[in-house]
Formats: structure tokens, C-alpha cells, sequence
């Protein structure tokens, strides 16, 4: 009976022992020193998410994040903080309500009821939003994103003078340090000789492109846009002139580097496969009945053909009244009832503001590609990070799994967009910085670990 | 068309299940000690399961019961920090066998076998912050074989048996949905009971008393589950998306067939070595089919590609005298789960086991036994594309075991 009291003594010990798996080593920096990290950009540095900033979405932005990440390598090259954004105190949106999602209405069917996206219902305008001082004794801001800003503005004299002057930023004017006449570039060169940068991020273009596209393309897309007349300011419905992007995305990239920092440079997403783009599909005009077909048919002659199914909406373009084509856009913002209340994209052609015609899309597909290939050529010269997002934010188009998730572009339910469909959740964000990680690891033989992209939040169902 | 904006479907890979490994090689506590061998040679009732064919062999009726500890536990970490363990947890297989020949010097033999014959059971701590959440939070199964068997003896080198399986078990699955509301996620949780058939064929080769040889075929069981209840816990206004269902789905356990052979080079020595061929590839994939699906609530069918796998075993047990006897013994378990598939509801290695065990005989008729089963070494990196998760999983699993035989 002895021998059994030995196994049974052995047998605790193999259960007392518990296993574990430690197979990470300490980050180290590599190239890069990080202890001083700047990032420069516009909504989606900022952390803009559901439609307007809220400090939760810039405390989960990518660049909160990456600080993060950074402040994990050890040594003098590991980021030490503070990491000072322009944080709101408010949670409802800035300057005006985020989305949520909640319950909406038809107007004209009352029982037509569905979950989407409304205007977050109890906003107040929280005064102590509308400037920001830094905690920091000399003032210190490492994220000094502006939503809505473009390369175009960046040499604009007074664009946080908001809000006297009408092309001013109100995001500008909540932290600018010399808002009332500072160009973003002068903002810039303040901030650089504040901080010292050893690091930044530059995400900026995405504006360039994105006004045109959201204003339906009614602006100048050919590149080549005058602007206004005895002004150095561009319509933002227009796409920024390429000579203009290029010169004075140099000028602020070689700001950035002026302290000798490294960095990386992100290029700009293909806005078009963004949710609020391919929500609402181009034949998303469904008939159920012969008859309902014959009326249009009757309505508009030959030359637009309906049918029991699926039908291209009827569209308003630069040329007049035609049925749309495959691969045109509808944009997400265009009202919804009035599909069914006014007929919109039946009976009357949806106006061209809410269309995105096939030539506009080849401008905004254009522009992109020369705008990125000016970035590249950029990261290559200045021998910086190039992060490809454009393929990036492409492939979670088809679905990007991650951890048991499968990310889409779906809006809403795709888990990457947030409720404007075009800003990204707390987990895109996250995402977004897992590949600026991967680019600066890749270019500065730095090993900064990558974020557990669940621990964030998605949409917020109710 | 705000309706056709929530269309889109909620596609997770999520709501996987079954590990790989889940079959259980603890049927019998005196092959268990002796590294899991046991198909040449009849020891005792226990060869109901090992070898049916060792039945008739017996001296007479007898009666065994036993149950094993198991004490599993997995650690997972990778390259970003990310760790979990699971929590700590102990199962417990039992074995019931009766039967021997009818009388003493018939051919015939008679038994019944209940037994465990498969199982899991892995519950991921604080399942919150768990980065495997969305693939599994919990996940317990298991499967009891009822097996009637009849066994002949043809003649003093020959004994053959054959056993009919009935399987009943259950199963039970938790894990994280990906729509939430702040900071809690939804849940899925399943959970049905199983069934199916086969059965158990053996051939006992006794050329003479140093030598015997055993061949035995078990069949693939198909455990069919159906009617399962599927529960989710979602944001209310989701309820309608997730709604309450049934689910069936189906685990094959799969079928094996082993030589072993046992030599008695002195008295009180003998030596096993068994090779076991189990054919997992018959698990290509995992399917659970939902009575009521919504764009959000799919079907779900994921890969597997098992692959089949051969283990060899090597035990010996020494007779110390006509009261005690000990027993020890070594298996190479390599894992049926290729890169790939490495899923975290059960990250299986290669295994190497290391076992022991005792028997004390302290009346004629009536004989105790106890075994200690060890596997070491059970370090994986792995990924399951499927799910985009990898990481390295380490798997510690202590398995004592205490059971009595009586002789009628």
C-alpha cells in the first residue's frame, strides 16, 4: 500500500505545477528611437469616430495606440510620455452629435421601422470643449491631427481663426497655438520646435479626395482646380490640384523631419470601397410587380428598361437624367425615406450631390493613385516607413478574420466601420496601427509587439 | 432601405468546437499504467474494450471498476504578450466491465462494457479578456460506450470476440459573440446530447504461454447530435437576429485498429508492445447546422483535415510476489492535428506518456489497482487559419487512477 501513497503523492505534484507560456522577448527599437512621438493627420488620426470626435474615440485612437505599443521598448528609445492629445471632456461629439445607433422611422410607412444610425439624442454643446490647454508646462500636444483638414490647407494663414474666418477649422481653433493667423505648416514647425520629435506619423490626404467624393463629385476632380479667385484656397468640394498636394505635402513632411526624427508615412485609402460608398446599392431599386415596371417603363421611355428585380436607380449626372450603371456609387447620406416617400431613383432622378458617376469615380481613383505615389516616392527619398493602408483597408473589402472575427466593410455589422462609414471603431483603429507597427518593425528592425485588436470596442448595439 | 442595411450578415468564424485528441485511452488502469498496451494479452475484464477476443481467456466471471482523475490543463501565450490558462478542473472517466466465460472450461464468453471512451473538457479563465473568446470560452464533451460483447474461444491458440457499441454522451459549448454593447460581448452557448453506434472486433493469438498476440478492430462512431439547444445572449436589439434555436451536428470518433504482442521472457515479467492506427482523417471538417438561420446567424462549417495517426506503446509488469505486482510503461501519442488547425477549444501536441501503476491482491478473489498516467513535454506553436489565432500552447494533463476487480 505503500507505492500507491507514492503515486498519489506524485500525482499532486504533477497538478500543482501549473503550465504557462511566456515566448515573448523585450521590444527593442532597432533603428528607431520613439522616446519622442509625434503624429500629424486629420479625422482619422484624431480618433474621429461615429461621425464626430468624442474623447473616447480620440483615447482609442491609433495614435494612442501605437504610444502604447512604443512605450513598451525598453531603454532610452522606448516612448516615455506623456502622450498629450487635444482630449474633449465630452462624450456626445464635437462640435456636433456622434451617431448611435437606435430606432428610425419611415415617415411614409410608420411601420417600417429599422436599427440604424441616428443623431445621438441628448447632445449638449459642452462650453469647456471649445479650447484646449495642454497640461503640460510648455504646452506640450503630440497628436496634432485636425479632422476635415486637407494637404490643400496646409499653407491657409489662420485656419484655426474659427469662427471669423469661414475656411477656418473648429478642430484647428481648439489647440492651434496661434490660431488666429497660424497656417497648419506654421502650426507644425511650432509643434516640432515644442516637442523635438524622435518619431512621428504622418496620415494625410484622404480630405484630398474625400470632399470631392462625399459632395457627390460636383467639384473640380480633373487635378487641376483654380482657386478661389485672389485666394490661395481650394473649394472642398474639389479634389486638391496634384502639383499643389505634392508641394506642400514635401513641405510639411520635410517640417517633420527637420529634427532628424524617423517616421512613417501612411498613403491614402481607396475611399470607394468604404461603406459609405457601397451601402446603398446602385440597383438597389426593387420591383415586386409587372405592372410597377410597366408605370416606369411608360415614365421614361426606351431608353431605360425596368423589370421585375433589381433595377439601377434613376440618377441625376453632370449631362442630365439617365438610369444608373453598374459600378456607380450611391452615397450613404442621401435620405433614405425619400426613396420611398418622393420615389427618389424611380419616378425622380436622385440628384447628383448623393451619385457618384463612373467618370467621378475614375477622378477620385486618379487622384489617389497619383497623391500615394507621391507619398511612396516621399518615404522612399527620406528613407522613411511607407504604409501601405490603400491594400490594406482593400482586403477587409472581401474580409479581413482576426482572432476568430471576420472584419468586413459591411456598415454597421462589419465590425471595422463605425456608424458614419467612413471613420473606423475603437477595433479598426486598432488595426489600422497593427499595420503601421508591421511597416515600422519592417523598416527599422524595431520588434514593437502588436495589439490584441479585441480588447477594443466595436459597434455599440443597444 | 434601412432594412437592407442591416441585411448584411453578421459572418463570424466563430462557434467552432470539438479538439483534436478527445479520445480517451483510460479503460483500463493495468494497460494504462503499462503505457496504454493491452491487445495481446488478457488481463482482466477490462479486455472487453482492449482486445474482445481476450474475453474467453478469463478464468471465470468477473467484475471491474475503476475510475481515472484527469486533471487537464493548457497555457496559451504569443509573440504580442497575450496569455491565458485554463482553469483548473478535474474529469472523471469511469470503467465498468463483467463477463468471462459462462462456466468454467466453456468456449463462450459473455460481457458488458460501460466505459468512456471520449471527452474534453477546457474552460478558459477570465473569459472577458481571453483573446481566444470569440473561437471558445468553454467546452466540455464526452462519450460513454455501452458495449455488450460475446466472445469464443476456437481453441488453445485462438480466441476471437466481437462487441456491439452503443454511444450516448453530450456536449457543451460556450463562446463570445462579436456584438456587444461597451465592454461586455454576446454569448453563444450550446448544448445536446449525442448518440451512435458501432462496434468492437478482436482476434487473441496464445502460441504459448511467453507469447501471446492480439489484433482488434474498432469501428468509426458516429455521434449524432440533434436537437440541441442553442442559446445566445445578445443586445436586445439584436434579439431578433439571434433568436433562441436547435442545432445538430455530428463528431466522428474514430475507428482503430492495433497489433499487440505480449512475451513472458521470465516468470514474473511481461512485456506489451502495441501499435494503434487510428483513422482521424474521417474528421475533414465540423459542421452545426442551426433549425432557424438569419442573416446573422449562419450555418457554420469548419475545417479539420485530421490526419490519421499511428502510436506505438510499450509497457511491462513485474510480479513481486503472489500479492503485489508493479507495472510501468511509455507511449509516443503524435497528434492527428496538422498545421492549420491548431484551434483553441483543444490545442493537441504530440504527447509523450509516461505511466506507473500497482496492483495489490490482498484477498484471493479480489484485486486492487492503481495507475498514474503522466504526458510531457506537450509544447505546440499553432495556428488555426480558420480563425486567424495562433499562438504557443502548453498542455500538462496528470491522470491517477483507482479501481478493484472481483473474481465470482
Amino acid at each position: 500500500m505503500r507505492r500507491i501513497y507514492i503515486i498519489g503523492s506524485l500525482a499532486l505534484l504533477f497538478a500543482s505545477c501549473k503550465p504557462s507560456v511566456n515566448i515573448t522577448t523585450a521590444p527593442v527599437a532597432g533603428n528607431a528611437d520613439f522616446s519622442n512621438y509625434l503624429a500629424i493627420g486629420n479625422s482619422l488620426t484624431a480618433g474621429y469616430t461615429d461621425g464626430s470626435l468624442t474623447v473616447s474615440g480620440q483615447l482609442n485612437s491609433y495614435p494612442e495606440r501605437l504610444f502604447e505599443q512604443f512605450s513598451m521598448v525598453q531603454g532610452v528609445h522606448g516612448a516615455k510620455g506623456p502622450f498629450i492629445q487635444p482630449l474633449l471632456v465630452s462624450d456626445n461629439g464635437y462640435p456636433g452629435p456622434k451617431y448611435v445607433l437606435g430606432m428610425t422611422y419611415n415617415p411614409c410607412i410608420p411601420a417600417d421601422s429599422s436599427l440604424g444610425p441616428i443623431s445621438y439624442p441628448n447632445w449638449i454643446m459642452n462650453p469647456s470643449d471649445v479650447t484646449y490647454t495642454s497640461p503640460s508646462n510648455n504646452g506640450q500636444i503630440n497628436n496634432i491631427a485636425v479632422p476635415g483638414i486637407r494637404v490643400a490647407d496646409y499653407d491657409v494663414a489662420g485656419y484655426g481663426n474659427y469662427p471669423a474666418f469661414v475656411n477656418a477649422n473648429p478642430y484647428a481653433a481648439r489647440f492651434y497655438h496661434n490660431a488666429g493667423t497660424a497656417s497648419p505648416l506654421d502650426e507644425l514647425q511650432y509643434r516640432v520646435g515644442n516637442l523635438y520629435p524622435t518619431f512621428f506619423t504622418m496620415w494625410l490626404g484622404a480630405n484630398d479626395v474625400l470632399g470631392y467624393a462625399t459632395a457627390g463629385g460636383v467639384g473640380d476632380g480633373t487635378g487641376a482646380a483654380l482657386p478661389f479667385p485672389g485666394t490661395n484656397i481650394y473649394n472642398t468640394n474639389s479634389i486638391t490640384p496634384y502639383d499643389k498636394f505634392d508641394s506642400l505635402y514635401d513641405k510639411a513632411l520635410n517640417v517633420a523631419i527637420s529634427t532628424g526624427a524617423g517616421g512613417a508615412l501612411i498613403n491614402i485609402p481607396d475611399i470607394t470601397n468604404i461603406p459609405f460608398f457601397t451601402t446603398v446599392p446602385a440597383n438597389g431599386l426593387i420591383l415586386t410587380r409587372q405592372g410597377q415596371a410597366d408605370t416606369l417603363n411608360a415614365r421614361w421611355g426606351l431608353s431605360k428598361i425596368f423589370q421585375v428585380g433589381a433595377n439601377y436607380f434613376i440618377i441625376q449626372d453632370n449631362n442630365g437624367i439617365r438610369q444608373a450603371v453598374p459600378g456607380e456609387l450611391i452615397l450613404l447620406t442621401t435620405p433614405q425615406s425619400n426613396f420611398t416617400c418622393l420615389g427618389w431613383g424611380s419616378t425622380v432622378a436622385i440628384p447628383q450631390q448623393y451619385v457618384l458617376t463612373t467618370d467621378e469615380i475614375q477622378n477620385i481613383r486618379r487622384a489617389t493613385a497619383s497623391f500615394n505615389s507621391f507619398i511612396q516616392y516621399e518615404a522612399t527619398r527620406h528613407n522613411l516607413a511607407y504604409v501601405d493602408m490603400n491594400k490594406y483597408l482593400s482586403t477587409i473589402t472581401t474580409g479581413v478574420t482576426y482572432n476568430g472575427i471576420k472584419y468586413t466593410a459591411e456598415f454597421v455589422t462589419g465590425g471595422a466601420f463605425s456608424l458614419d462609414g467612413i471613420h473606423l471603431t475603437q477595433r479598426g483603429y486598432a488595426m489600422v496601427a497593427n499595420q503601421v507597427i508591421a511597416a515600422i518593425n519592417a523598416k527599422y528592425n524595431s520588434t514593437v509587439p502588436s495589439i490584441d485588436v479585441n480588447k477594443y470596442h466595436g459597434i455599440n448595439f443597444p | 432601405m434601412k432594412k437592407q442595411l442591416l441585411a448584411a450578415s453578421l459572418l463570424f468564424s466563430a462557434m467552432t468546437s470539438f479538439g483534436a485528441g478527445y479520445e480517451l485511452n483510460l479503460q483500463g488502469l493495468r494497460q494504462l499504467a503499462m503505457g496504454g498496451t493491452g491487445a495481446a494479452w488478457p488481463w482482466d475484464a477490462s479486455t472487453i474494450y482492449y482486445n474482445p477476443g481476450g474475453l474467453a481467456r478469463l478464468k471465470g466471471i468477473q467484475a471491474y471498476a475503476a475510475v481515472d482523475f484527469i486533471m487537464p490543463r493548457v497555457a496559451y501565450g504569443n509573440y504580442n504578450g497575450q496569455t491565458g490558462i485554463s482553469r483548473q478542473q478535474t474529469f472523471t472517466p469511469f470503467n465498468f466491465y463483467v463477463g468471462g466465460p459462462l462456466q468454467e472450461n466453456s468456449r463462450f464468453a459473455l460481457g458488458l462494457g460501460i466505459y468512456t471512451a471520449a471527452g474534453i473538457g477546457l474552460d478558459w479563465n477570465d473569459h472577458d479578456n481571453w483573446s481566444g473568446r470569440y473561437l471558445v470560452e468553454s467546452i466540455n464533451l464526452n462519450a460513454t460506450f455501452i458495449q455488450p460483447t460475446i466472445s469464443y474461444r476456437v481453441n488453445d491458440l485462438i480466441s476471437v470476440g466481437a462487441g456491439f457499441i452503443y454511444a450516448t454522451g453530450s456536449f457543451d459549448l460556450t463562446n463570445a459573440l462579436p456584438v456587444g454593447k461597451d465592454d461586455t460581448s454576446g454569448q453563444a452557448h450550446l448544448h445536446g446530447t449525442a448518440n451512435g453506434v458501432g462496434f468492437n472486433l478482436g482476434v487473441q493469438l496464445k502460441p504459448s504461454d511467453r507469447l501471446q498476440i492480439g489484433l482488434t478492430y474498432r469501428s468509426q462512431v458516429n455521434m449524432n447530435l440533434s436537437g440541441g439547444t442553442a442559446t445566445f445572449t445578445v443586445p436586445t436589439s439584436l434579439s431578433t437576429s439571434f433568436p433562441n434555436t436547435t442545432f445538430e451536428t455530428r463528431l466522428p470518433l474514430p475507428q482503430v485498429a492495433t497489433i499487440g504482442i505480449g512475451i513472458r521472457p521470465i516468470d514474473n515479467l511481461t512485456l506489451q508492445f502495441d501499435l494503434n492506427y487510428t483513422g482521424w482523417n474521417s474528421y475533414d471538417s465540423l459542421k452545426i447546422n442551426f433549425a432557424t438561420q438569419t442573416s446573422a446567424l449562419q450555418n457554420m462549417h469548419a475545417p479539420r483535415h485530421y490526419k490519421n495517426t499511428l502510436t506505438p506503446r510499450l509497457g511491462g509488469c513485474y510480479k513481486i510476489s503472489k500479492v503485489v505486482s508493479v507495472m510501468a510503461g511509455a507511449a509516443y501519442d503524435p497528434t492527428p492535428v496538422p498545421n492549420g488547425y491548431v484551434s483553441p477549444d483543444l490545442p493537441d501536441a504530440d504527447r509523450i506518456i509516461l505511466s506507473c501503476g500497482v496492483t495489490v491482491k490482498p484477498l484471493p478473489r479480489f484485486t486492487v489497482i492503481a495507475a498514474f498516467e503522466g504526458t510531457l513535454g506537450m509544447k505546440r506553436n499553432g495556428s488555426y487559419d480558420y480563425g486567424q489565432f495562433s499562438g504557443t500552447y502548453q498542455t500538462q494533463a496528470a491522470t491517477p487512477g483507482i479501481g478493484v476487480y472481483y473474481n465470482f
